[in-house]
């Protein structure tokens, strides 16, 4: 089943003073259970096209289906809701609510869904073994590393089961064993739990974890690549 | 969990927080304050007034009060007297004869109101027993004593043992004059008083009012202002209206009707205490804004994702406002705190004002001035406060839902 279908996609940043094409024409469908690297040079468009199939962003020209609904007929606010219900997010930095724990970051989202708290408590702690940080659970994100932050972040993103996941070059500030970890932690959940991923990033190796590799060059699809499992 | 956020995030910048929270504590200390030494100083005049020149009640005759002849007494003064006297939270009552006339002595004469009073009573009605600054109160001995007030002694150069002359008409209408022996010199603290009042014993003057061809009337009997005290001030409006039904053709005022300007003070203090609090209000609400508007500044990358994971404006509005109202309920109980303690303090040992204001006395103020404050005024100052730190917070919260999660968390 289709999960994101982008058609023509177009998006000019500065339209009024140096115009800044950063993608010209993007056709793409992304299925359920996919685990896919969004990859290009520098410049390429890659976290534009990210920002647009998360509906952060809105396309100049184009349409963007998401989970079968037309994400650009949507207000701020519905997108707001929208995002909170369907789409979980990972961003290089940032992530992270710095006044809260571990646990209330991963519950956050749920909170703002009105999930009942033995709901979210399970989950959460759930979510936080799988990533292999039970003994943090009460720490502050001050208090972790970079690594065991993004970990948390994919935790709180897959906390309320959305349709995929969207990370903006989640290991860029993460040393290789914690790029490592992340990825098998990534590449278990897509397994076992079924999650789409959908990820950008300039890393080689995270590269060759992808099943799926569509390389964007001048904002436009250059190669499209399906891999065998490895 | 938007207010335990909130309340988390009041304490990341801990000295920021620490002082906007005195700024605002601060500032319902001084509104406390202000206003406890505005109503000290305004429940200064009327208790002065009260005490030592209106009293609560009086009650004249009505023409007494337009003409001020001394045909105008009290009919039946006696009866009158032992009336009020049983109405119930009546606690004292001086009956008085009143003339006006002018005292004169070897150096200068001045018109003046003298007033004929029974020492006793009029002691316990009036604070002029302890006025007297010289010389003793009025008392059953000796022929013909009378009380002046230090000011006008000086104006009269005269002093304790001088003798004057008074002047005035009787009954009758002819010209009486008698001389009077200075006992005692009083001083209450309202000099436009003191200069046009003088105090004889009524038996005195009213021998001298009562022409010897008029059998008309005793000595005892002629009276033309009865002045009352009443157990509970807030009882007076009562009482007055009690003594109004019971003598129909007497005027009965209370102090407010006599001294108009006393009821006008009053009532201003209630305007002092807006002013003060609207001014502090002002301004906190900047100190606030600004505090309020750093903390979103400083923060967008974080609003823009709690944007983009799915926290609405409506809560991200809601967050920004519940910290400041968070800054301004924890100053709130300290400035309560310190402003009680200041009104306690000072209501029960007075400030001396002295120093700063030779003049008030004469407007008829203590120059020691005990704080006051209608306990109404603590909730005013709160909930003034508080409203201040959600309206300043306004604008910052705005400024963080117009965010844009993209551009948010790009900025640096
Ligand atoms: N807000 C913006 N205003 C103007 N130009 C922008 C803006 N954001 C991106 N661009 C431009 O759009 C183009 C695509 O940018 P984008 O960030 O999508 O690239 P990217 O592939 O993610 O690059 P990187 O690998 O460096 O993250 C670039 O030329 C960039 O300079
Ligand atoms: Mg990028």
């Amino acid at each position: 089943m289709k999960v994101i279908t982008t058609k023509g996609v177009v998006k000019i940043y500065n339209p009024d003073k140096i115009p800044v094409k950063a993608l010209n024409g993007v056709d793409l469908e992304i299925s359920e259970g996919e685990f896919t690297a969004i990859v290009g040079p520098s410049g390429s468009g890659k976290t534009t096209l990210l920002n647009i199939i998360g509906g952060l962003d809105r396309p100049d020209e184009g349409d963007v289906e998401v989970g079968g609904h037309d994400i650009d007929a949507m207000s701020d606010n519905k997108l707001i809701d929208f995002r909170k219900e369907h789409i979980g997010f990972v961003f290089q930095a940032y992530n992270l609510i710095p006044v809260l724990t571990a646990r209330e970051n991963v519950e956050f989202v749920m909170l703002l869904q009105n999930r009942p708290k033995e709901e979210r408590h399970g989950r959460a702690e759930e979510l936080l073994r799988a990533v292999g940080l039970e003994d943090k659970m009460d720490k502050r994100p001050s208090e972790l590393s970079g690594g065991q932050q993004q970990r948390v972040a994919v935790a709180r993103a897959l906390a309320p089961k959305p349709d995929f996941i969207l990370a903006d070059e989640p290991t860029a500030n993460l040393d290789s064993k914690s790029t490592a970890n992340l990825l098998d932690l990534m590449a278990q959940l897509n397994k076992e739990e079924k999650v789409t991923f959908i990820f950008s990033t300039h890393d080689q190796r995270v590269i060759d974890r992808a099943r799926r590799v569509v390389t964007l060059v001048d904002g436009k699809v250059a190669t499209d690549e399906v891999r065998e499992s490895e | 969990m938007i207010l335990i956020m909130a309340w988390r995030n009041i304490w990341r910048s801990m000295t920021r927080s620490l002082v906007v929270m005195g700024a605002i504590a601060v500032g319902i200390w001084a509104a406390l304050s202000l206003t406890g030494f505005a109503t000290g100083m305004v429940k200064s005049y009327v208790n002065n007034a009260v005490q030592n020149i209106v009293s609560h009640i009086q009650v004249h005759q009505p023409e007494f009060l337009d003409e001020n002849e001394v045909k105008y007494n009290i009919p039946d003064a006696e009866a009158v007297e032992q009336a009020i006297r049983a109405e119930p939270g009546v606690k004292a009552v001086s009956v008085r004869s009143v003339v006006n006339g002018m005292i004169s002595s070897s150096k200068g004469a001045r018109g003046v109101s003298i007033k004929g009073v029974i020492p006793e009573e009029e002691a316990r009605v009036n604070a002029l027993d302890e006025n007297i600054v010289e010389g003793d109160y009025l008392s059953g001995e000796g022929r013909n004593p009378i009380l002046v007030s230090s000011e006008l002694a000086k104006k009269l150069n005269v002093k304790v043992r001088s003798k004057v002359v008074l002047n005035f008409q009787d009954r009758g209408g002819s010209i009486t004059a008698a001389a009077f022996r200075i006992v005692g010199i009083f001083d209450t603290d309202n000099n436009p008083f003191d200069l046009s009042h003088v105090f004889v014993r009524r038996n005195d003057l009213n021998s001298l009012l009562i022409p010897a061809a008029d059998s008309s009337l005793a000595v005892e009997g002629l009276a033309h202002e009865i002045a009352l005290m009443v157990d509970d001030i807030r009882q007076v409006n009562l009482i007055a209206a009690s003594l109004s039904s019971k003598f129909p053709n007497l005027k009965v005022q209370t102090y407010r009707e006599i001294s108009p300007d006393l009821e006008l003070y009053e009532g201003q203090i209630k305007n002092i205490s807006l002013i003060y609090l609207t001014v502090i209000m002002l301004a906190l609400v900047f100190g606030i804004i600004n505090t309020m508007l750093m903390a979103v500044l400083e923060r967008i990358k974080e609003l823009g994702m709690l944007m983009a994971i799915g926290m609405n404006k409506l809560r991200v509005f809601l967050m920004i406002v519940l910290e400041s109202a968070l800054l301004g309920l924890v100053a709130m109980p300290v400035g309560l705190l310190l402003g009680y303690i200041t009104i306690e303090y000072v209501g029960a040992n007075g400030i001396d004002m002295s120093m700063y204001a030779k003049g008030l006395e004469s407007f008829g103020m203590s120059s020691i001035i005990y704080f006051e404050l209608d306990p109404i005024v603590y909730l005013q100052v709160a909930v003034g406060v508080f409203l201040t730190a959600i309206l300043a917070s306004i604008y910052p919260a705005l400024k963080a839902i117009r965010l844009k999660p993209v551009e948010a968390l790009r900025t640096i």
